[in-house]
């Protein structure tokens, strides 16, 4: 049996939970607080299979399926980093709010110890919390993500062909 | 992060005590008090109060599990105030320096 552990995340965020809750859930658009890819699903509904792509659409990052959706307090699914070979984990999104503004908690359960998978969400995390905080109270994630994702956006090619959509239909 | 959460992150890091109980939590992700406690020479209030602190830092998480507390390092006040400080080409250059720095001394290291 794979050893696993779990790593939480947590910020408060200064606006409403609707709009932090738009942010993780919105399709159609980029989501600036998951690395700029697209949430791809038939519907935001437990069972269904869900994917992040990049902005081209042709490369699916990560697949999984919706575990739970609990519109604007909890947002779950699993989660596979498509150019791995590892076990899948699960991501949770949970959102309550307090005088201060929005508790925003992601707990990345299951990770398996040891592998690519748990370094990637080990550090990006903190990033993902820290860019969704910047959408909501700025409108726009800080300067360093932004040419962050402009380099992304530039070197897509570089990507393993593995994770090109074609590969991962979505059921 | 306005300037009482910084107050509070600053005030959480300056302790020695409070930093070796991080490590302890970082590196044993969903741990309970005891097993914290256990690595260290003070009381288990004394390791509660320093708890406090870095929970008040929002530098620790801890969450219900049946009739104990799992505890989990949360690494994103000090990302945000990484972030304020720098930006992407000091973050690039410090980045260099300081794995200059971190391999040098590793090497040192190994001829001792």
């Amino acid at each position: 049996m794979t050893e696993t552990t779990k790593a939480v995340f947590r910020v408060v965020i200064n606006g409403s939970i609707d709009a932090v809750w738009h942010e993780l859930t919105k399709q159609g658009e980029a989501q600036a607080a998951v690395f700029n890819c697209w949430l791809h699903a038939q519907a935001l509904a437990v069972g269904n299979s869900m994917q992040m792509r990049t902005a081209s659409g042709k490369y699916a990052m990560v697949v999984g399926k919706i575990t739970a959706f609990e519109p604007p307090h909890r947002f779950a699914h699993t989660f596979r980093f498509t150019q791995y070979d590892d076990p899948e984990c699960e991501v949770i999104y949970d959102l309550k709010q307090l005088p201060a503004g929005v508790e925003c908690t992601l707990t990345v359960d299951r990770m398996p110890v040891g592998t690519k998978t748990a370094k990637d969400m080990q550090g990006g995390g903190s990033m993902i919390t820290n860019t969704l905080k910047a959408m909501v109270e700025t409108g726009r994630p800080s300067l360093g993500t932004r040419l962050m994702y402009w380099v992304f956006a530039r070197m897509e090619f570089v990507l393993s062909k593995k994770s090109q959509v074609q590969n991962w239909p979505l059921k | 992060m306005d300037e009482d959460q910084l107050d509070l992150l600053f005030h959480a890091m300056a302790s020695q005590p409070r930093r070796a109980i991080l490590d302890v939590i970082r590196t044993n992700a969903g741990c309970n008090v005891n097993f914290v406690a256990g690595h260290f020479d003070f009381s288990r209030i004394g390791v509660m109060k320093h708890l406090d602190v870095l929970e008040a830092a929002n530098l620790l998480i801890s969450q219900k599990n049946g009739r104990e507390r799992s505890l989990f390092f949360n690494p994103v006040p000090l990302q945000e105030v990484h972030e304020h400080w720098t930006d992407q080409y000091s973050r690039h250059f410090a980045g260099r320096l300081t794995a200059l720095k971190r391999n040098v001394e590793k090497k040192e290291k190994s001829h001792d």
